[in-house]
Protein backbone atom coordinates (compact mmCIF):
# COMPACT_ATOMS: atom_id res chain seq x y z
CA UNK A 1 0.00 0.00 0.00
CA UNK A 2 1.61 3.33 -0.77
CA UNK A 3 0.11 4.42 2.54
CA UNK A 4 2.35 2.45 4.14
CA UNK A 5 5.25 4.55 3.27
CA UNK A 6 3.65 7.97 5.01
CA UNK A 7 4.08 8.86 8.63
CA UNK A 8 1.65 7.57 10.90
CA UNK A 9 0.07 10.49 11.79
CA UNK A 10 -0.50 11.29 7.85
CA UNK A 11 -1.80 8.08 7.56
CA UNK A 12 -4.22 8.52 9.70
CA UNK A 13 -5.65 11.96 8.14
CA UNK A 14 -6.01 10.18 5.05
CA UNK A 15 -7.31 6.93 6.17
CA UNK A 16 -10.43 8.69 8.38
CA UNK A 17 -12.28 10.38 5.55
CA UNK A 18 -12.83 7.17 3.40
CA UNK A 19 -12.75 4.63 6.19
CA UNK A 20 -16.28 3.76 7.63
CA UNK A 21 -14.77 0.48 9.53
CA UNK A 22 -12.40 0.44 12.04
CA UNK A 23 -10.94 -2.52 11.43
CA UNK A 24 -7.45 -2.26 9.14
CA UNK A 25 -8.31 -5.06 6.21
CA UNK A 26 -12.19 -3.12 5.74
CA UNK A 27 -10.75 0.00 5.79
CA UNK A 28 -8.27 -0.89 2.82
CA UNK A 29 -11.47 -2.87 1.04
CA UNK A 30 -13.20 0.51 1.32
CA UNK A 31 -10.36 2.11 -0.78
CA UNK A 32 -10.13 -0.23 -3.00
CA UNK A 33 -13.96 -0.41 -3.78
CA UNK A 34 -14.43 3.80 -4.47
CA UNK A 35 -14.54 4.96 -7.87
CA UNK A 36 -11.24 5.44 -9.79
CA UNK A 37 -12.35 9.31 -10.11
CA UNK A 38 -12.53 9.79 -5.81
CA UNK A 39 -9.08 8.16 -5.99
CA UNK A 40 -7.84 10.39 -8.62
CA UNK A 41 -9.19 13.24 -6.50
CA UNK A 42 -8.00 12.86 -3.21
CA UNK A 43 -4.87 14.00 -2.08
CA UNK A 44 -2.41 13.49 0.64
CA UNK A 45 -2.90 17.51 1.21
CA UNK A 46 -4.61 17.48 4.77
CA UNK A 47 -4.92 21.06 5.31
CA UNK A 48 -7.68 23.03 3.30
CA UNK A 49 -6.45 23.94 -0.49
CA UNK A 50 -5.81 27.73 -1.12
CA UNK A 51 -5.91 29.14 -4.32
CA UNK A 52 -3.89 31.46 -5.42
CA UNK A 53 -6.27 33.56 -7.79
CA UNK A 54 -9.67 31.59 -7.66
CA UNK A 55 -12.43 32.65 -10.44
CA UNK A 56 -14.38 35.40 -9.16
CA UNK A 57 -17.80 35.24 -9.82
CA UNK A 58 -19.15 35.78 -13.57
CA UNK A 59 -19.66 39.37 -14.27
CA UNK A 60 -20.76 40.63 -17.55
CA UNK A 61 -19.49 44.03 -18.70
CA UNK A 62 -22.80 46.09 -20.01
CA UNK A 63 -24.67 44.31 -21.64
CA UNK A 64 -24.44 40.42 -22.82
CA UNK A 65 -25.09 42.13 -26.90
CA UNK A 66 -22.05 45.01 -25.50
CA UNK A 67 -18.93 43.97 -27.50
CA UNK A 68 -15.67 43.58 -25.21
CA UNK A 69 -13.99 46.53 -24.88
CA UNK A 70 -10.24 46.92 -26.44
CA UNK A 71 -7.14 49.17 -24.87
CA UNK A 72 -5.75 52.13 -26.45
CA UNK A 73 -3.34 50.84 -28.82
CA UNK A 74 -0.04 51.25 -28.18
CA UNK A 75 2.46 49.97 -30.56
CA UNK A 76 4.93 50.14 -27.68
CA UNK A 77 3.36 47.45 -25.97
CA UNK A 78 2.02 45.57 -29.17
CA UNK A 79 3.68 44.75 -32.44
CA UNK A 80 6.98 46.90 -31.56
CA UNK A 81 7.27 44.66 -27.86
CA UNK A 82 6.66 41.43 -29.70
CA UNK A 83 9.41 42.55 -32.61
CA UNK A 84 11.96 43.69 -30.07
CA UNK A 85 11.57 39.89 -28.21
CA UNK A 86 12.04 38.25 -31.58
CA UNK A 87 14.95 40.54 -32.65
CA UNK A 88 16.52 39.78 -29.60
CA UNK A 89 16.33 36.21 -29.34
CA UNK A 90 17.72 36.09 -32.71
CA UNK A 91 20.54 38.48 -31.55
CA UNK A 92 21.73 36.17 -28.80
CA UNK A 93 21.97 32.57 -30.66
CA UNK A 94 25.06 33.91 -32.73
CA UNK A 95 26.35 35.46 -30.02
CA UNK A 96 26.33 31.92 -28.13
CA UNK A 97 28.04 30.54 -30.09
CA UNK A 98 30.59 33.05 -31.64
CA UNK A 99 33.42 33.25 -28.51
CA UNK A 100 34.17 29.62 -29.16
CA UNK A 101 34.18 29.75 -32.34
CA UNK A 102 36.73 32.77 -33.23
CA UNK A 103 38.40 31.58 -30.02
CA UNK A 104 39.35 35.11 -28.94
CA UNK A 105 37.83 36.70 -25.66
CA UNK A 106 36.40 39.97 -26.40
CA UNK A 107 34.79 41.86 -23.62
CA UNK A 108 32.58 43.69 -25.94
CA UNK A 109 31.39 40.47 -27.56
CA UNK A 110 30.74 39.11 -23.62
CA UNK A 111 29.12 42.47 -22.76
CA UNK A 112 26.50 42.44 -25.76
CA UNK A 113 25.65 39.19 -24.99
CA UNK A 114 25.15 39.80 -21.34
CA UNK A 115 23.13 42.98 -22.33
CA UNK A 116 21.12 41.16 -24.71
CA UNK A 117 20.35 38.38 -22.03
CA UNK A 118 19.29 40.57 -19.19
CA UNK A 119 16.73 42.38 -22.01
CA UNK A 120 15.86 38.98 -23.07
CA UNK A 121 15.12 37.59 -19.19
CA UNK A 122 13.87 40.77 -18.41
CA UNK A 123 10.72 40.40 -21.09
CA UNK A 124 10.45 37.02 -20.63
CA UNK A 125 9.57 37.65 -16.48
CA UNK A 126 7.57 40.61 -17.67
CA UNK A 127 5.40 38.13 -19.91
CA UNK A 128 5.11 35.73 -16.70
CA UNK A 129 3.95 38.74 -15.02
CA UNK A 130 1.44 40.17 -17.25
CA UNK A 131 -0.10 36.88 -17.99
CA UNK A 132 -0.13 35.91 -14.14
CA UNK A 133 -0.98 39.14 -12.75
CA UNK A 134 -3.74 40.95 -14.43
CA UNK A 135 -4.35 44.63 -14.04
CA UNK A 136 -7.43 44.57 -13.56
CA UNK A 137 -7.77 42.49 -10.63
CA UNK A 138 -4.44 42.73 -8.43
CA UNK A 139 -2.82 46.29 -9.56
CA UNK A 140 -0.48 46.70 -6.37
CA UNK A 141 1.00 43.35 -6.51
CA UNK A 142 1.18 43.76 -10.82
CA UNK A 143 3.04 47.35 -10.25
CA UNK A 144 4.99 45.53 -7.29
CA UNK A 145 6.88 42.85 -9.30
CA UNK A 146 7.14 44.91 -12.70
CA UNK A 147 9.17 47.42 -10.40
CA UNK A 148 10.73 44.67 -8.70
CA UNK A 149 11.30 43.13 -12.68
CA UNK A 150 13.01 46.40 -13.43
CA UNK A 151 15.04 46.14 -10.16
CA UNK A 152 16.49 42.82 -11.02
CA UNK A 153 17.69 44.36 -14.02
CA UNK A 154 19.91 46.68 -12.76
CA UNK A 155 21.05 44.78 -10.04
CA UNK A 156 21.64 41.78 -12.26
CA UNK A 157 23.44 44.30 -14.28
CA UNK A 158 25.82 45.33 -11.87
CA UNK A 159 26.24 41.62 -10.81
CA UNK A 160 27.90 41.40 -14.48
CA UNK A 161 30.04 44.34 -14.32
CA UNK A 162 31.33 43.65 -11.17
CA UNK A 163 32.25 39.92 -12.65
CA UNK A 164 33.10 41.24 -16.11
CA UNK A 165 36.12 43.78 -14.83
CA UNK A 166 36.86 42.24 -11.33
CA UNK A 167 36.78 38.92 -12.42
CA UNK A 168 37.54 36.55 -15.67
CA UNK A 169 34.41 37.06 -17.17
CA UNK A 170 31.12 34.95 -18.68
CA UNK A 171 33.05 33.08 -21.12
CA UNK A 172 36.28 32.83 -19.66
CA UNK A 173 34.27 31.52 -16.59
CA UNK A 174 32.46 28.83 -19.00
CA UNK A 175 35.09 28.24 -20.71
CA UNK A 176 36.79 26.47 -16.82
CA UNK A 177 33.78 25.11 -15.59
CA UNK A 178 33.89 23.17 -19.12
CA UNK A 179 37.18 21.69 -18.47
CA UNK A 180 36.60 21.45 -14.55
CA UNK A 181 36.74 17.70 -14.44
CA UNK A 182 39.93 17.26 -16.65
CA UNK A 183 41.74 20.39 -15.02
CA UNK A 184 41.06 18.44 -11.91
CA UNK A 185 42.81 15.19 -12.83
CA UNK A 186 46.21 16.83 -14.18
CA UNK A 187 46.40 18.29 -10.82
CA UNK B 1 -63.81 10.85 16.34
CA UNK B 2 -67.54 10.29 16.67
CA UNK B 3 -67.33 8.00 13.52
CA UNK B 4 -64.53 6.00 14.62
CA UNK B 5 -66.39 5.19 18.10
CA UNK B 6 -69.58 4.62 16.24
CA UNK B 7 -67.76 1.90 14.15
CA UNK B 8 -66.26 0.47 16.99
CA UNK B 9 -69.44 -0.45 18.77
CA UNK B 10 -70.55 -1.93 15.42
CA UNK B 11 -67.88 -3.98 15.51
CA UNK B 12 -68.71 -5.39 18.93
CA UNK B 13 -71.98 -5.61 17.83
CA UNK B 14 -71.03 -7.89 15.09
CA UNK B 15 -68.76 -10.23 17.61
CA UNK B 16 -71.08 -10.58 20.03
CA UNK B 17 -74.25 -11.28 17.17
CA UNK B 18 -75.18 -15.52 17.28
CA UNK B 19 -72.35 -17.33 15.02
CA UNK B 20 -75.05 -17.55 11.95
CA UNK B 21 -75.69 -14.18 11.76
CA UNK B 22 -71.76 -13.66 11.58
CA UNK B 23 -70.04 -13.84 8.06
CA UNK B 24 -66.42 -14.50 7.88
CA UNK B 25 -63.45 -13.84 5.21
CA UNK B 26 -63.33 -17.27 4.28
CA UNK B 27 -67.25 -17.84 3.46
CA UNK B 28 -67.96 -20.87 0.79
CA UNK B 29 -69.16 -19.59 -2.32
CA UNK B 30 -72.42 -22.10 -1.69
CA UNK B 31 -72.99 -20.32 1.52
CA UNK B 32 -72.99 -16.37 -0.21
CA UNK B 33 -75.21 -17.74 -3.10
CA UNK B 34 -78.69 -17.54 -0.78
CA UNK B 35 -77.33 -14.33 0.62
CA UNK B 36 -76.90 -12.60 -3.12
CA UNK B 37 -79.25 -9.91 -3.60
CA UNK B 38 -81.19 -9.53 -6.36
CA UNK B 39 -79.87 -6.53 -7.81
CA UNK B 40 -76.49 -7.91 -7.62
CA UNK B 41 -77.82 -11.57 -9.31
CA UNK B 42 -79.00 -9.60 -12.61
CA UNK B 43 -76.08 -7.77 -13.27
CA UNK B 44 -73.55 -10.69 -12.83
CA UNK B 45 -75.93 -12.90 -14.88
CA UNK B 46 -76.36 -9.62 -17.59
CA UNK B 47 -72.18 -8.96 -17.70
CA UNK B 48 -70.84 -10.97 -20.17
CA UNK B 49 -67.65 -11.98 -18.11
CA UNK B 50 -65.17 -14.11 -20.39
CA UNK B 51 -62.92 -17.02 -19.04
CA UNK B 52 -59.26 -16.14 -18.10
CA UNK B 53 -57.23 -17.13 -21.25
CA UNK B 54 -54.83 -20.52 -20.07
CA UNK B 55 -51.54 -19.90 -20.17
CA UNK B 56 -51.01 -22.19 -22.89
CA UNK B 57 -52.00 -19.54 -25.46
CA UNK B 58 -50.22 -16.62 -23.37
CA UNK B 59 -46.70 -15.30 -24.09
CA UNK B 60 -44.52 -15.14 -20.51
CA UNK B 61 -42.37 -11.83 -19.52
CA UNK B 62 -39.32 -12.79 -18.04
CA UNK B 63 -36.84 -11.14 -16.38
CA UNK B 64 -34.25 -9.40 -18.62
CA UNK B 65 -31.83 -11.70 -19.27
CA UNK B 66 -28.43 -10.77 -19.33
CA UNK B 67 -27.24 -10.54 -23.13
CA UNK B 68 -23.61 -12.09 -22.76
CA UNK B 69 -23.01 -10.36 -26.54
CA UNK B 70 -23.75 -6.45 -24.65
CA UNK B 71 -20.87 -4.17 -24.73
CA UNK B 72 -21.05 -2.47 -21.25
CA UNK B 73 -19.32 0.80 -21.20
CA UNK B 74 -19.61 3.23 -18.43
CA UNK B 75 -20.11 6.57 -19.10
CA UNK B 76 -19.00 9.07 -16.13
CA UNK B 77 -20.84 12.50 -17.13
CA UNK B 78 -20.44 15.95 -14.75
CA UNK B 79 -23.22 16.82 -13.21
CA UNK B 80 -24.43 20.84 -11.24
CA UNK B 81 -28.03 21.71 -10.99
CA UNK B 82 -27.96 25.75 -10.99
CA UNK B 83 -31.42 24.77 -8.93
CA UNK B 84 -29.12 23.29 -6.07
CA UNK B 85 -26.36 26.30 -5.81
CA UNK B 86 -25.65 25.08 -2.62
CA UNK B 87 -24.77 21.67 -3.54
CA UNK B 88 -21.22 20.97 -5.08
CA UNK B 89 -20.53 19.55 -8.76
CA UNK B 90 -20.61 16.05 -9.30
CA UNK B 91 -19.69 13.47 -11.54
CA UNK B 92 -22.65 10.55 -12.50
CA UNK B 93 -21.96 7.12 -14.18
CA UNK B 94 -23.98 5.84 -16.82
CA UNK B 95 -24.01 1.95 -18.38
CA UNK B 96 -24.94 1.55 -21.88
CA UNK B 97 -24.76 -1.56 -24.33
CA UNK B 98 -23.23 0.09 -27.40
CA UNK B 99 -24.76 -2.34 -28.98
CA UNK B 100 -27.82 -0.75 -28.81
CA UNK B 101 -26.40 3.02 -28.97
CA UNK B 102 -25.11 5.03 -32.28
CA UNK B 103 -21.52 5.16 -32.99
CA UNK B 104 -20.83 8.67 -31.41
CA UNK B 105 -20.64 10.53 -28.31
CA UNK B 106 -23.89 12.56 -28.74
CA UNK B 107 -25.78 8.98 -29.69
CA UNK B 108 -24.78 7.84 -26.11
CA UNK B 109 -25.81 11.37 -24.47
CA UNK B 110 -28.90 11.38 -26.54
CA UNK B 111 -29.87 7.83 -25.19
CA UNK B 112 -29.06 8.38 -21.49
CA UNK B 113 -31.07 11.78 -21.38
CA UNK B 114 -34.13 9.35 -23.17
CA UNK B 115 -33.82 6.25 -21.87
CA UNK B 116 -31.88 6.46 -18.30
CA UNK B 117 -31.63 10.40 -16.95
CA UNK B 118 -33.75 12.79 -19.01
CA UNK B 119 -32.05 15.31 -16.47
CA UNK B 120 -28.86 15.01 -18.20
CA UNK B 121 -28.99 18.48 -20.17
CA UNK B 122 -26.32 19.33 -23.42
CA UNK B 123 -26.72 21.29 -26.27
CA UNK B 124 -26.65 19.79 -29.37
CA UNK B 125 -27.93 20.77 -32.30
CA UNK B 126 -27.19 19.62 -36.18
CA UNK B 127 -24.88 16.42 -34.92
CA UNK B 128 -23.17 16.35 -37.64
CA UNK B 129 -20.68 18.95 -36.47
CA UNK B 130 -21.70 22.23 -38.66
CA UNK B 131 -23.56 23.81 -35.55
CA UNK B 132 -20.53 23.50 -33.13
CA UNK B 133 -23.64 23.17 -30.14
CA UNK B 134 -22.18 20.33 -28.66
CA UNK B 135 -18.78 21.23 -27.83
CA UNK B 136 -17.21 18.91 -24.73
CA UNK B 137 -14.34 17.91 -23.16
CA UNK B 138 -14.53 14.27 -24.31
CA UNK B 139 -11.64 12.08 -22.38
CA UNK B 140 -9.70 15.17 -21.81
CA UNK B 141 -10.19 16.76 -24.90
CA UNK B 142 -12.48 19.35 -26.10
CA UNK B 143 -14.29 18.15 -29.12
CA UNK B 144 -17.58 18.24 -30.65
CA UNK B 145 -19.90 15.24 -29.20
CA UNK B 146 -21.29 14.41 -32.78
CA UNK B 147 -18.07 13.79 -34.23
CA UNK B 148 -16.26 12.00 -31.56
CA UNK B 149 -15.99 8.51 -31.86
CA UNK B 150 -16.74 6.42 -28.59
CA UNK B 151 -13.93 4.12 -27.48
CA UNK B 152 -15.25 0.77 -28.17
CA UNK B 153 -12.66 -1.36 -25.76
CA UNK B 154 -15.68 -1.55 -23.19
CA UNK B 155 -12.40 -1.66 -20.16
CA UNK B 156 -11.68 2.14 -20.52
CA UNK B 157 -14.47 4.38 -18.79
CA UNK B 158 -15.63 7.90 -20.68
CA UNK B 159 -15.76 10.67 -19.22
CA UNK B 160 -17.16 13.70 -20.25
CA UNK B 161 -17.19 17.54 -18.64
CA UNK B 162 -18.29 20.51 -19.94
CA UNK B 163 -15.42 23.02 -21.82
CA UNK B 164 -12.91 23.72 -18.77
CA UNK B 165 -12.85 27.29 -17.54
CA UNK B 166 -16.11 28.39 -18.04
CA UNK B 167 -18.84 29.49 -16.11
CA UNK B 168 -21.53 26.62 -16.29
CA UNK B 169 -24.83 26.78 -16.94
CA UNK B 170 -26.08 23.81 -16.26
CA UNK B 171 -24.01 20.20 -16.22
CA UNK B 172 -22.80 20.54 -19.87
CA UNK B 173 -24.03 23.81 -20.89
CA UNK B 174 -20.78 25.82 -20.83
CA UNK B 175 -21.89 29.75 -21.03
CA UNK B 176 -20.01 31.29 -23.73
CA UNK B 177 -21.18 34.89 -23.23
CA UNK B 178 -17.58 36.64 -23.15
CA UNK B 179 -16.51 34.66 -26.20
CA UNK B 180 -19.28 35.97 -28.19
CA UNK B 181 -18.65 39.48 -26.78
CA UNK B 182 -15.31 39.38 -27.61
CA UNK B 183 -16.07 37.88 -31.32
CA UNK B 184 -18.40 41.26 -31.56
CA UNK B 185 -15.47 42.93 -30.73
CA UNK B 186 -13.39 42.32 -34.04
CA UNK B 187 -16.46 43.15 -36.04
CA UNK B 188 -16.63 40.23 -37.95
CA UNK B 189 -18.14 41.69 -41.05
CA UNK B 190 -17.05 43.17 -44.30
CA UNK B 191 -16.49 46.84 -43.73
CA UNK B 192 -16.27 49.08 -47.11
CA UNK B 193 -16.12 52.80 -47.62
CA UNK B 194 -16.09 52.48 -51.43
CA UNK B 195 -18.86 50.80 -53.93
CA UNK B 196 -16.92 48.01 -56.43
CA UNK B 197 -16.36 50.10 -59.34
CA UNK B 198 -18.83 48.55 -61.64
CA UNK B 199 -21.63 48.86 -59.25
CA UNK B 200 -22.15 45.10 -58.48
CA UNK B 201 -20.89 42.26 -56.06
CA UNK B 202 -17.70 42.81 -54.28
CA UNK B 203 -15.94 40.57 -56.11
CA UNK B 204 -12.47 38.74 -55.63
CA UNK B 205 -10.31 36.82 -57.33
CA UNK B 206 -9.93 33.07 -57.22
CA UNK B 207 -6.17 33.28 -55.50
CA UNK B 208 -7.48 35.76 -53.18
CA UNK B 209 -10.62 33.64 -52.30
CA UNK B 210 -7.92 30.99 -51.85
CA UNK B 211 -6.79 32.49 -48.81
CA UNK B 212 -10.09 31.96 -46.62
CA UNK B 213 -9.88 28.65 -47.26
CA UNK B 214 -9.16 26.79 -43.90
CA UNK B 215 -10.34 29.97 -41.69
CA UNK B 216 -13.58 30.44 -42.75
CA UNK B 217 -14.54 26.92 -41.83
CA UNK B 218 -14.47 28.00 -38.25
CA UNK B 219 -17.71 27.26 -36.72
CA UNK B 220 -17.14 29.23 -33.71
CA UNK B 221 -17.84 26.28 -31.17
CA UNK B 222 -14.79 27.44 -28.90
CA UNK B 223 -12.98 24.05 -28.52
CA UNK B 224 -10.19 25.99 -29.19
CA UNK B 225 -9.96 29.21 -26.86
CA UNK B 226 -11.31 26.94 -24.37
CA UNK B 227 -8.37 25.01 -24.77
CA UNK B 228 -5.70 27.73 -24.13
CA UNK B 229 -4.33 27.94 -21.23
CA UNK B 230 -3.34 31.55 -21.84
CA UNK B 231 -7.37 31.99 -22.31
CA UNK B 232 -7.89 30.33 -19.08
CA UNK B 233 -6.00 32.88 -17.28
CA UNK B 234 -6.63 35.82 -18.98
CA UNK B 235 -10.25 35.69 -20.56
CA UNK B 236 -11.34 39.01 -19.67
CA UNK B 237 -8.65 40.50 -21.91
CA UNK B 238 -7.59 37.64 -24.24
CA UNK B 239 -9.51 37.22 -27.25
CA UNK B 240 -8.49 33.52 -27.79
CA UNK B 241 -7.38 31.66 -30.36
CA UNK B 242 -10.94 31.18 -32.42
CA UNK B 243 -12.23 34.96 -32.54
CA UNK B 244 -8.41 35.87 -33.42
CA UNK B 245 -8.88 33.26 -36.35
CA UNK B 246 -12.18 34.93 -37.27
CA UNK B 247 -10.03 38.21 -37.42
CA UNK B 248 -7.49 37.30 -39.43
CA UNK B 249 -10.45 35.46 -41.54
CA UNK B 250 -11.08 39.64 -42.24
CA UNK B 251 -8.02 40.97 -41.98
CA UNK B 252 -6.82 38.35 -45.18
CA UNK B 253 -10.11 38.94 -47.09
CA UNK B 254 -9.07 40.85 -49.96
CA UNK B 255 -12.70 43.01 -50.35
CA UNK B 256 -12.21 44.34 -46.98
CA UNK B 257 -11.24 47.94 -46.54
CA UNK B 258 -10.37 48.11 -42.71
CA UNK B 259 -7.26 46.02 -42.55
CA UNK B 260 -5.07 49.27 -40.88
CA UNK B 261 -7.85 49.71 -38.40
CA UNK B 262 -8.35 45.67 -37.72
CA UNK B 263 -4.74 45.46 -36.74
CA UNK B 264 -4.47 48.35 -34.58
CA UNK B 265 -7.25 47.13 -32.40
CA UNK B 266 -4.75 44.10 -31.43
CA UNK B 267 -1.39 47.05 -30.34
CA UNK B 268 -1.70 45.99 -27.01
CA UNK B 269 -0.35 43.75 -24.77
CA UNK B 270 -3.61 41.72 -23.88
CA UNK B 271 -5.77 40.74 -27.08
CA UNK B 272 -3.47 39.35 -29.72
CA UNK B 273 0.12 38.86 -27.77
CA UNK B 274 -1.12 36.64 -24.78
CA UNK B 275 -0.77 34.02 -27.29
CA UNK B 276 2.43 32.03 -26.81
CA UNK B 277 2.18 29.13 -29.25
CA UNK B 278 1.26 26.66 -26.98
CA UNK B 279 -0.54 25.29 -30.07
CA UNK B 280 -3.69 23.50 -28.11
CA UNK B 281 -5.86 25.11 -30.18
CA UNK B 282 -4.17 23.00 -33.56
CA UNK B 283 -4.15 20.11 -31.90
CA UNK B 284 -7.94 20.24 -30.49
CA UNK B 285 -10.16 21.99 -33.70
CA UNK B 286 -12.24 19.39 -34.30
CA UNK B 287 -12.46 20.65 -37.64
CA UNK B 288 -8.62 20.36 -38.18
CA UNK B 289 -8.45 24.43 -38.59
CA UNK B 290 -4.94 25.70 -37.49
CA UNK B 291 -6.02 28.92 -35.47
CA UNK B 292 -2.30 29.61 -34.02
CA UNK B 293 -1.21 29.94 -37.65
CA UNK B 294 -3.78 32.41 -38.41
CA UNK B 295 -2.60 34.32 -35.19
CA UNK B 296 1.09 33.90 -36.25
CA UNK B 297 0.25 35.38 -39.52
CA UNK B 298 -1.67 38.35 -37.70
CA UNK B 299 2.14 38.52 -35.71
CA UNK B 300 3.52 38.37 -38.59
CA UNK B 301 1.97 41.08 -40.71
CA UNK B 302 2.29 43.17 -37.62
CA UNK B 303 5.72 42.77 -37.18
CA UNK B 304 6.41 43.62 -40.58
CA UNK B 305 4.42 46.47 -41.11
Amino acid sequence: MATSALRPALRQAFAAPTARSVLPALRYQSLAQRSPILTQSSGFQTSSRRQILPPLPQKIQGTVNDAAVHPEPHPQHGSYHWSMERLVSIGILPLTVAPFAAGSLSPLLDGAFISLLIVHTYMGFGNIITDYLPKWRVPRWRMFFDYANLLAVFVVGWGWYEFETNDVGLTEAVKRIWRASSEKKSI
Amino acid sequence: MALRIASRRLALAQQCAPKMLRRGMATPASAIEHTKEPLSATSESLSASRPPIPESKTTTVKEPHFDPQAKTKTFHIYRWNPDEPTSKPKMQSYTLDLNKTGPMMLDALIRIKNEVDPTLTFRRSCREGICGSCAMNIDGVNTLACLCRIPTETTKESRIYPLPHTYVVKDLVPDLTQFYKQYKSIKPYLQRDTPPEDGRENRQSKADRRKLDGLYECILCACCSTSCPSYWWNSEEYLGPAVLLQSYRWIADSRDERTAERKDMFQNSMSLYRCHTILNCSRTCPKGLNPALAIAEIKKSMAVA
